[in-house]
């Protein structure tokens, strides 16, 4: 490999790299937040559906973990794509690819969020 | 140029197996790879098992009970494992892409290493231990 492990391939940009690392960085702070808090600060560590639902009414909840979607997927998604790039894919197929994963990270974030926004709504007529 | 030979893909795949030539950098980096794609998996399960809380009551109680099987607990022992190592050796590479303890990555790496296996370790103590 010609390339340093530690900053930008070719194809990736110091941008997506950059990304890369901070959304890392953040997943990190945000992992480590939602699991101490979803499984000891919360009331019987959320085995249950009405328990989890009681505990998605607080605010902080929703906006840490719709972050956490954001980031979480972002980061894997240019990872993936930094690890295909060494498979040096041909002009074209890196931009069939860039497409497919720019969708791919859209779902999965509007679907995280809607999710996230369900539980909410559910819990608020319940 | 007249006489290049290549290596049949199939012989330059084998070689990703062989250890004989890695240095501690490299195993580094290839597990955080692994690791890497190991996470991504687990990422879609969860996301699509969380789906099952949208449903309602039954399901997700439901879903929960069938998790005290051994299986699941040591799958959740490897993800822990991965997640470590992952999101630790993700701090190392930051920290030496901006320069800093660049004369240490490699007692940095075997630090990484260690905490991982002593963390996943207690954790697997944990959480069998029920």
């Amino acid at each position: 490999m010609n390339e340093s492990l530690y900053g930008p391939k070719t194809g990736e940009g110091a941008w997506l790299w950059f990304i890369k690392a901070l959304t890392g960085v953040l997943v990190i702070v945000i992992l480590f937040t939602h699991f101490i808090v979803n499984h000891f600060v919360a009331p019987n560590g959320l085995l249950t559906y009405a328990e989890v639902l009681k505990y998605y009414q607080n605010p902080i909840i929703p906006i840490m973990e719709i972050l956490f979607v954001v980031f979480v997927v972002s980061h894997s998604l240019i990872g993936l794509r930094g690890i295909i790039l060494d498979l040096k894919p041909s002009r074209s197929l890196l931009t069939a690819i860039n497409w497919v994963f720019t969708a791919v990270g859209a779902v999965a974030i509007i679907y995280g969020v809607w999710l996230i926004l369900t539980l909410v709504a559910k819990g608020a007529s319940s | 140029m007249s006489d290049i030979t290549r290596e049949a893909p199939i012989t330059r795949a084998a070689k990703w197996f062989d250890p004989r030539s890695r240095t501690i950098n490299m195993v580094g980096f290839i597990l955080n790879r692994i690791t890497a794609l190991g996470l991504t998996l687990y990422l879609c399960m969860h996301l699509i098992v969380l789906s099952q809380l949208a449903q309602g009551p039954g399901a997700f109680d439901t879903f929960l009970a069938n998790i005290h099987n051994p299986i699941f607990t040591f799958l959740e022992v490897l993800v822990v494992t991965a997640g470590f190592y992952h999101g630790l050796n993700g701090i190392r590479i930051v920290l030496i892409s901006f320069g800093v303890g660049v004369r240490y990555q490699q007692a940095l790496l075997i630090s990484v290493l260690v905490i991982t296996v002593v963390v996943s370790a207690v954790f697997a103590v944990h959480m069998f231990s029920f």
